[in-house]
């Protein structure tokens, strides 16, 4: 068979057409490699079926063309073609854009959520200091409520022993010669338990190594009755008990006190009531 | 402006086949989009001509579609013609189609309806007179069997020498002359 009768035996047709078998498309194909004519021969079918198929085209349905472009972007998703199923049931691109919304929400979520996380923290680290502040602050109202009670305590037992109709009130004024006329001081001297309170009306501050000394006078003999220190707040300070006087004295001594007084030290003096 | 011209791009763009071809399997959506308005009617009536039903015949030529996306790589320029791969695409998914159960079981169903009320003949006519199946309308009616058998029914030379009990090798040589004559007609 020459080259001619090869093609117009039909082969053309039946190849482009599908009809020819395994064998038949192989040595067509041989056949197209090796000479142009078949090659030509195959080409104006192949033209004339597709001229043919133009002019006799008829539209499909409008709608198609987008629902086989969802189709395809499905597809294109998947990203590996020929792992899917036989597609029957036209698939629709509903899935993806809704998957898109809830992808989208859910990210938005997360962002806010994070917001908040960092928002709560900082938040709580805030009310953690504020907390912390309330405590001292609680703290040291309670501290000074303390010393508000104790100072109140204090001044309260000083105002009842003061305000007891049994209690003797020597008064001891400045000594005119001595070393402050200004001074004076009072003594509350308890007359069925002989106890001796001291409230200091005005001294000066001694030196740090001197100390002021109360001294009660029994038939003219100094006896002592106890060193006592100036102090802010403290009003009545609690001395030895004196079972028998008829004056009070304050000399400046050196620290812890002598054993007798010093006479030129002499602030203040009072006598007992008769 | 550059929205524009992508647009235009889209519409007006034409192709040479080669062009297409790469854009094709490069898998740009403007070509998909081009090859679809150009070629969706011419294979739109080649599955309908053999699958008969316009609705099935558009989940066919979806499917078609599909497969001109998956096997564009395949598609060997040296072999033939991008819309001869194409066509035989369309042409082997409608007889696909014909051949699965749920298709042979609506057949069945619409014979019976077409029996009761002597219809449906109508739209076959429509479809039956246009493209490859006109022409098949001049051939000699044993080769008309012959090609409607093989090319539109899908059966292989030897299913055909059954169905029509004449010798496969006649089958052979019938189909050879009716593609002959098909050419001659065609052109």
């Amino acid at each position: 068979m020459n080259i001619q009768e090869y093609i117009l035996s039909g082969i053309v047709e039946s190849y482009v057409l599908g009809l020819a078998s395994t064998e038949e498309r192989a040595e067509f194909e041989n056949m197209c490699a090796a000479h142009a004519e078949v090659r030509a021969a195959r080409d104006a079918f192949e033209r004339a079926i597709e001229q043919q198929a133009f002019m006799e085209a008829t539209s499909p349905p409008a709608h198609l063309k987008s629902r086989i472009f969802g189709e395809l972007d499905v597809e294109a998703d998947r990203k590996k073609p020929g792992k899917f199923k036989n597609v029957q049931r036209p698939m629709k691109p509903v899935r993806s854009i809704w998957s898109r919304y809830v992808a989208a929400a859910s990210i938005l979520l997360l962002v806010v959520s994070t917001g908040l996380n960092f928002y709560f923290f900082s938040k709580y680290k805030d009310y953690i200091a504020k907390y912390d502040e309330l405590v001292a602050s609680q703290n040291q109202t309670a501290a000074l409520n303390q010393s508000l009670q104790t100072k109140l305590h204090d001044y309260e037992s000083a105002m009842s022993l003061m305000k007891d109709p049994a209690m003797a009130v020597v008064k001891m004024p400045g000594i005119a010669t001595g070393p402050n006329p200004e001074s004076s001081a009072t003594v509350y001297w308890d007359t069925r338990s002989k106890d001796v309170y001291l409230l200091v009306n005005s001294l000066p501050q001694p030196s740090a190594d001197k100390q002021y000394q109360l001294w009660a006078l029994v038939d003219g003999k100094p006896i002592d009755a106890g060193v006592f220190e100036i102090s802010q707040g403290i009003p009545l300070v609690k001395m030895k008990n004196i079972p028998e006087a008829q004056a009070f004295a304050i000399t400046l001594e050196k620290k812890g006190g002598s054993v007798a007084p010093t006479l030129d030290a002499m602030y203040v003096i009072g006598k007992v009531a008769g | 402006m550059a929205c524009h011209k992508e647009n235009d791009l889209n519409i007006n763009t034409t192709y040479t086949e080669q062009e297409l071809v790469t854009a094709l399997k490069e898998r740009q959506s403007a070509a998909y989009s081009y090859l679809y308005d150009h070629y969706s009617g011419a294979l739109f009536t080649i599955v309908r001509q053999i699958v008969q039903n316009t609705e099935l015949a558009s989940d066919v030529l979806q499917e078609v579609f599909v497969n001109i996306w998956r096997k564009i790589e395949t598609y060997d320029p040296v072999k033939g013609r991008l819309f001869t791969w194409m066509l035989n695409i369309a042409r082997n998914a409608s007889i696909d189609t014909l051949r699965s159960k749920s298709y042979q079981n609506s057949q069945k169903n619409q014979e019976l309806a077409d029996n009761v009320s002597m219809g449906g003949q109508a739209s076959q006519i429509n479809i039956d007179s246009i493209g490859i199946k006109k022409i098949l309308v001049k051939l000699k009616p044993e080769h008309r069997v012959l090609i409607e058998l093989a090319y539109f029914k899908g059966y292989t030379h030897e299913e055909i020498a059954e169905i029509e009990d004449i010798p496969l090798g006649t089958v052979k040589t019938r189909i050879r002359n009716a593609l002959i004559q098909l050419k001659e007609y065609l052109q």
